[in-house]
């Protein structure tokens, strides 16, 4: 296929593609709020002296954590209603707010256990484990990203549902792997460079020597961030 | 003696005029025989399947049926032309002996007609695309804009059911012309109507690509008073045998309809055989069809047995639709995607471990080959693995087809993704932990021998790893492999059970997890009894 003709294609939708990756983050940057308030609220509730609540609170991280996002992203697409009625106020709730809903689950879940081991090592004395919190947090987001993908099976105009615009516009199969291809491009670029910073980061906070780094914790409940993507919370990524 | 004989006589005149009664009500079957003729109300203004003739005589679909029929009761047919507003009318006041008029089969026209089972056709939603559309089902619709014709009774339906935008036009012309003009997919209204469309010249090369939703079954109609009567055995076994010899499937091809589901099923149904070699669809002793050959959305719990009445009762009392439970068409579709699930989360762990622990071990070979692993690795880290489903299965799929004619099973397509996908992490995490154990132990060396070791000291993460790639396996629904989502969907489309069904699957995902993480727990106390007995602790 001719080089050209396909520089100039995705040159041409280049602004459209880039505006679906805009809904991938604001849909994940959502999601990521909206997990990390309730994640927290989980972690603080664990932390209780009365028993019944942190029962509760342990049995929902449970759940948080073993239910797949991609079916919470169908549950929520199908039940929760087209529009909320406020009195006389008719609020329409759109397919990306059911999205974010989706992915803050696996968000409280994550949140809700990286957010309690820290304090735990915070109380045995590594006043780093929270600072540590925040390259972890943002790798969690890149996951995020990359799981919003999947946003596009229920209606948001995100960069995989625009991808499939184009190839249908154009009616060229013989584009579509290569389109597809451009839009992996947007991830990479994207995820790639944050996560070096964030092992960076992360090193840095260690190195600056407050405490020893921690012992090797093979069975960690909690994926704790041990290098660039770290494999738990990378693999946590459809949580 | 004569005050012993009075009763005696007056039970006798009693039955003479009981019997003088039924004398004065012959069998609807014997009316028609000596008459030597049946009245069939047939339609006109439904192309295709009751349409004028260029003879101004009615021809079409259920024009050729209706003749089949009288032809095989032995009389004569006379057709006259009834509407959609006056088909049952005409029957009760005697007008027709029967209707055979697109008439669907409802629980109210159950009420006030004899409907005639085995239902002998079906209409759905269906959507008519333009000729370069790729659509292949309801599933890639979700979100997208439909056009479609106010005031149809299946708008709101179908909106909620697949989750289609749907533009509202005023008549099916404005809506097929939005189509044309590109500000929707297609148009969705009724398949039957569709199939007519798509007939004339004007729509040459578009299509109706998908499995009709909102399916209704339509059904020949006798009086009331024909209830139970021989003439509507006779006209349920002439439609029976209708599905048994392909006549339906015939008629349907002959008027250049497209072929629908429903025939299809039914012809398969209807000429099913137990083990015995018997028909599954033959009279029971009460003279009824068997359950599986009935209309499954008008059975009532008292009409029907076993797990099937008990399933009605649930439905009638609670509302709750359980039917994965009692129908077996959707027990069936729905075991069948739990079986393709699990065989795509245990497959999909397998393979992540074979391919992680062969990428680690290369790249610890340190060689040309660990900058290509490590850069493939980085890729598939860095990217959506919906979008490596849609690269592989279209990308590789097509050039496959093209270059050898191979087809790609998308389950294996899935299975090979969520492999490499999952692989990497796994890789990445092996080589984590033999980065670790090498500071610990000297000479350590990644490597088939130390492979057991280091998975034991990599297991937190590469557990993690392959619980969250089980969870990512409901993806496969992405490119229609008919695994549980997929198959929970579309028995939600086709019942309107959403909230029965959405809880269901999320329910069984969660035993499933919940099975996965068991399992992974087993292999890691494995993992954990081997190094004590080769005495090599992490």
């Amino acid at each position: 296929m001719d080089l050209r003709e396909l520089a100039d294609l995705l040159w041409t939708w280049t602004p459209f593609l880039a505006g679906g990756f805009g809904w991938n983050v604001t849909v994940s940057a959502v999601a990521m709020l909206l997990g990390s308030l309730f994640g927290a609220g989980l972690a603080w509730a664990r932390g209780r002296d009365r028993r019944e609540v942190v029962w509760l609170a342990a049995g929902a991280t449970s759940l948080s954590r073993n239910l797949p996002t991609f079916v919470c992203l169908f549950y929520l697409a199908f039940l929760l209603p087209k529009e909320v009625a406020l009195g006389s106020l008719v609020l329409e709730v759109p397919a990306w707010c059911k999205a974010s809903l989706a992915l803050s689950v696996a968000v409280a879940g994550y949140v809700a256990d990286t957010l309690g081991s820290a304090l735990a090592d915070r109380r045995r004395g590594r006043p780093d484990a929270m600072l540590l919190l925040l390259p972890a947090w943002t790798t969690y987001f890149l996951i995020i990203v990359m799981a919003s993908s999947t946003a596009s099976l229920i209606g948001v105009s995100e960069i995989v549902a625009r991808a499939n615009i184009v190839i249908g516009a154009t009616g060229r199969d013989d584009l579509m792997v290569w389109v597809y291809l451009y839009a992996m491009l947007w991830f990479l670029v994207f995820c790639w460079p944050l996560t070096l910073l964030m092992g960076r980061l992360q090193e840095a906070i260690r190195d600056r020597g407050l405490l020893r780094p921690a012992p090797a914790r093979p069975a960690s409940p909690a994926p704790a961030p041990a290098h660039p993507v770290p494999a738990g919370a990378m693999a946590a990524r459809r949580g | 003696m004569a005050d012993r004989r009075l009763p005696a006589l007056l039970l006798v005149l009693l039955l003479a005029f009981a019997g003088a009664g039924r004398a004065q009500a012959p069998d609807p079957l014997d009316t028609i025989r000596q008459r030597g003729s049946i009245t069939i109300g047939v339609k006109a203004d439904y192309p295709l399947f009751g349409q004028m003739g260029p003879d101004g005589k009615p021809e079409g679909l259920e024009i050729d049926l209706a003749r089949d029929l009288a032809r095989r009761l032995g009389v004569e047919a006379r057709l006259v032309t009834v509407t959609s507003a006056n088909r049952l009318q005409r029957l009760e006041d005697g007008t027709v002996d029967l209707v055979l008029a697109t008439l669907g089969d409802t629980e109210q026209r159950r009420g006030i007609a004899t409907l005639i089972e085995p239902n002998y056709y079906a209409s759905g939603v269906n959507l008519m695309v333009p000729p370069d559309s790729r659509l292949h089902d309801w599933g890639e619709l979700r979100g997208q804009k439909v056009c479609a014709t106010q005031g149809a009774y299946f708008n709101r339906q179908l909106a909620e059911r697949t989750l289609v935008d749907l533009q509202l036009f005023g008549n099916n012309r404005d809506a097929r012309l939005a189509v044309r003009a590109g500000r929707c997919v297609g148009w969705a209204y009724d398949d039957t109507a569709i199939a007519s469309e798509l007939a004339t010249p004007d729509w040459a090369g578009w299509k109706m690509p998908l499995r009709s939703a909102l399916v209704t079954p339509w059904a020949l109609a006798l009086p009331r008073s024909a209830a139970g009567s021989r003439l509507q055995r006779a006209v349920e076994d002439v439609v029976a045998d209708w599905h048994r010899d392909g006549t339906l499937l015939r008629a349907e091809q002959h008027w250049g309809i497209p072929q629908s589901d429903f025939l299809r099923r039914a012809n398969a149904l209807w000429n099913e055989t137990d083990g015995s070699g018997a028909p599954v669809c033959r009279r029971l002793e009460n003279g009824r069809w068997p359950e599986a050959c009935r209309n499954r959305a008008l059975l009532s719990s008292t009409e029907a047995t076993g797990l099937m009445r008990l399933g009605l009762a649930v439905k009638e009392h609670f509302g709750l639709d359980l039917s994965v439970v009692y129908d077996g068409y959707d027990r069936h579709a729905f075991l069948l995607g739990l079986l393709r699930t699990l065989l795509l989360v245990l497959g999909s762990m397998a393979g992540a471990l074979a391919l992680g622990a062969a990428a680690a071990m290369l790249m610890g070979r340190g060689l040309l080959l660990a900058w290509p692993v490590q850069a493939l690795v980085t890729a598939l880290r860095m990217t959506p693995p919906l979008l490596q489903i849609y690269v592989l299965f279209f990308g590789l799929g097509a050039w496959l087809a093209t270059r050898w004619g191979l087809a790609v099973d998308p389950m294996l397509a899935v299975l090979l993704c969520l492999s490499l996908y999952a692989g990497a992490a796994v890789a990445q995490a092996l080589r984590d932990a033999s980065a670790l154990l090498a500071a610990q132990v000297p000479d350590f060396r990644l490597g088939p021998a130390t492979l057991r070791r280091t998975l034991h000291a990599a297991r937190g993460s590469v557990t993690g790893i392959l619980v969250n790639i089980a969870k990512a396996t409901g993806m496969a629904s992405a490119i229609a492999v008919p695994e549980l989502i997929s198959a929970s969907t579309s028995i939600m489309a086709d019942r309107g059970n959403l909230g029965v069904m959405m809880n269901l699957l999320m329910l069984t995902w969660f035993l499933i997890i919940l099975g996965t993480v068991a399992l992974l727990r087993r292999g890691e106390r494995w993992l954990e009894r081997q190094g004590a007995a080769s005495g090599a602790g992490g």
